[in-house]
């Protein structure tokens, strides 16, 4: 027992911080969600237990059905808009014979250096449909002026476009990554074999980067799901806009119905869990990347 | 043999490059762009798109006058010193937990860094609820050290840290430990050295995080002497009613992002190492 302590305690020792912050600040919390989901209380006073209450006002619940559709659509704009972007931009940056690569590469990582919150603030006056750019724009084409944050159509575009901006420079850094692990000689072989740009990149690169871009789809389903301060800052007419998390936020901050957001908060981790498992069982040839 | 064909399309791909390169530069830094302009203009201008480029009058008083609105000194303190311990104290515990990872074998290891990799699938913000009782309850809500503790060690880091560590040759591990030298004082001594450029890439990442964060101090921090920079902005809009002086609120912004761009544009030219270099290969 004493041996293995002093062979072993180390490792143990090194890792439990992680685990010790994660049982009391993570696992124990989602535990305890489920609980209250079962619930009614507004913070005040005893929690009254009713049993599934919550769960059947949310399958009725329109609010709650807008949220997830608006939080699906901003996953799968995510996922649609980010990763050939991110792509894009990797492949340029791997060009090692362009000029300014470093300036390039130092500016189009600015959008994930700044903060979501700030750069929602002059989106609103980005996106205004009286006086904005964006409008402006357009009216620079001959297009109309589109209410895009004062429509019910058009109020997500804002939130989509913030997230792709910010996050896209993130992912092409990791997907850079990849490239410059790819090793060169294949590139060589394939030149030899004729192969031209496109199916170089069909055969070589992109099969190369298959964990890779299993990776970024995991982070982007993460933090897709997980979208707040976009729509907070962002706001549409009524519910047009509203993620999920958000209105489980608003639901037990604003509204203090704690059982009601713990509910919602369970939704989530069964949505994320059953995304999650998909996810893993498409990348399990891939588990040791 | 060559075709001249071959070096005209060759020319040609370089164009589309730079051309490219250009569009993705000016999407990159024209929102930002635009809020220093806004910011730099007069507190009675309107918005209009255009006349934001008229340059003629541009003036800094806005920047003062955001101290009117929110303390703004305090809050940038309390995000400076959020982000300064948040971020050396995950460097710590993420660097070592990714050292026993990589390094150290231990029985469970693999078992224990599936479960870690699991964690990162199910993110801490859906149990929000139980996390402000709790917090509540340790007497921390209101208090800067709320946002702190949760995250000394994240499972990202780890994971981050462990791939970058694997990358250091056994042989020096062993060698070490050869020369009498103790699990801690091989990761302190040897290995913390020898993964600098992961240390920065992974501070760069956290800094950016920790400064940026703002759900968290939206749940757990009450009072405006307590807010951090982000939340303290977030309000900007809705101090002043109906007559929102977003040129005021745009130089707030300003001040929320221009130092994180300074500081991240300054450490970009000291650093040698790639952001990328160790963040995926195995």
């Amino acid at each position: 027992m004493l041996s293995f302590a002093r062979r072993h305690g180390a490792g143990y020792l090194f890792i439990v911080p992680f685990f010790a912050l994660f049982l009391v600040f993570q696992l124990f919390p989602i535990l305890w969600t489920f609980y209250i989901s079962t619930q009614e209380w507004s913070g005040l006073g005893e929690p009254e237990s009713v049993g599934l209450k919550n769960f059947r006002l949310l399958l009725t619940d329109p609010q709650f059905w807008d949220a997830t559709a608006n939080t699906l659509i901003y996953w799968v704009c995510g996922l649609v808009f980010i990763l050939p972007l991110a792509m894009g931009i990797s492949l340029l940056l791997n060009k090692r014979d362009l000029h300014g690569l470093r300036t390039f590469k130092t500016l189009t990582f600015l959008p994930y250096v700044c903060a979501t919150v700030a750069i929602g603030l002059i989106f609103n006056i980005m996106f205004d449909t009286q006086q904005g750019l964006v409008n402006e724009v357009l009216g620079l084409v001959g297009l109309d002026q589109v209410g895009w944050l004062t429509t019910t159509t058009w109020s997500k575009v804002p939130v989509i476009v913030l997230n792709v901006w910010r996050h896209t420079p993130w992912f092409a850094l990791i997907l850079l990554g990849g490239l410059l692990n790819i090793p060169r000689d294949y590139y060589e072989a394939a030149k030899v074999d004729g192969a031209g740009a496109a199916r170089t990149f069909w055969h070589i690169t992109l099969p190369s980067l298959r964990p890779v871009l299993m990776f970024c789809m995991i982070m982007i389903t993460v933090e897709s799901w997980n979208i707040f301060a976009e729509p907070f800052i962002m706001r549409g007419p009524g519910t047009s806009n509203v993620s999920l998390f958000q209105y489980m936020y608003e639901s037990s901050f604003r509204l203090f119905k704690y059982g009601y957001g713990a509910a919602i908060g369970v939704a989530l981790t069964l949505i994320l869990a059953l995304v999650s498992i998909i996810q893993l069982f498409l990348m399990r040839k891939d588990a040791d990347a | 043999m060559k075709r001249p064909s071959g070096t005209i399309s060759a020319r040609a791909g370089r164009w589309i490059c730079y051309t490219l390169m250009l569009i993705i530069t000016v999407y990159s830094i024209l929102p930002a762009a635009w809020m220093m302009l806004i910011a730099l203009h007069p507190k009675s201008s309107s918005m209009t798109g255009a006349a934001v480029l008229d340059m003629s009058n541009l003036t800094l008083s806005n920047f003062p006058e955001v101290n009117r609105l929110i303390p703004v000194w305090t809050n940038i303190g309390n995000s400076l010193f959020t982000t300064a311990i948040g971020t050396v104290t995950t460097l710590f515990f993420c660097s070592l937990a990714g050292f026993a990872f990589a390094k150290i074998r231990f029985p469970g290891r693999e078992f224990l860094f599936y479960a870690l990799v699991g964690t990162m699938l199910v993110p801490p913000e859906v149990a929000v609820i139980p996390l402000f009782m709790i917090m509540t309850d340790l007497s921390l809500t209101n208090s800067l050290w709320s946002l702190i503790i949760p995250k000394m060690a994240t499972a990202v880091g780890i994971f981050y840290m462990r791939q970058y560590i694997k990358a250091v040759p056994d042989e020096v591990i062993e060698a070490a430990r050869v020369d009498g030298c103790g699990p801690f004082r091989t990761y302190w001594q040897i290995v913390l050295p020898m993964i600098k450029p992961g240390l920065a890439v992974w501070t760069t990442l956290t800094v950016i995080a920790r400064w940026n964060d703002f759900f968290w101090p939206l749940v757990f921090l009450r009072s405006q002497e307590k807010y951090t920079l982000m939340q303290a902005i977030s309000l900007l809009p809705v101090g002043e009613g109906l007559s929102t002086p977003w040129p005021i609120i745009m130089a707030g912004t300003a001040i929320a992002i221009v130092p994180p761009v300074i500081g991240y544009v300054i450490f970009q030219r000291f650093q040698k190492a790639d952001m990328t270099a160790g963040a995926v290969k195995g």
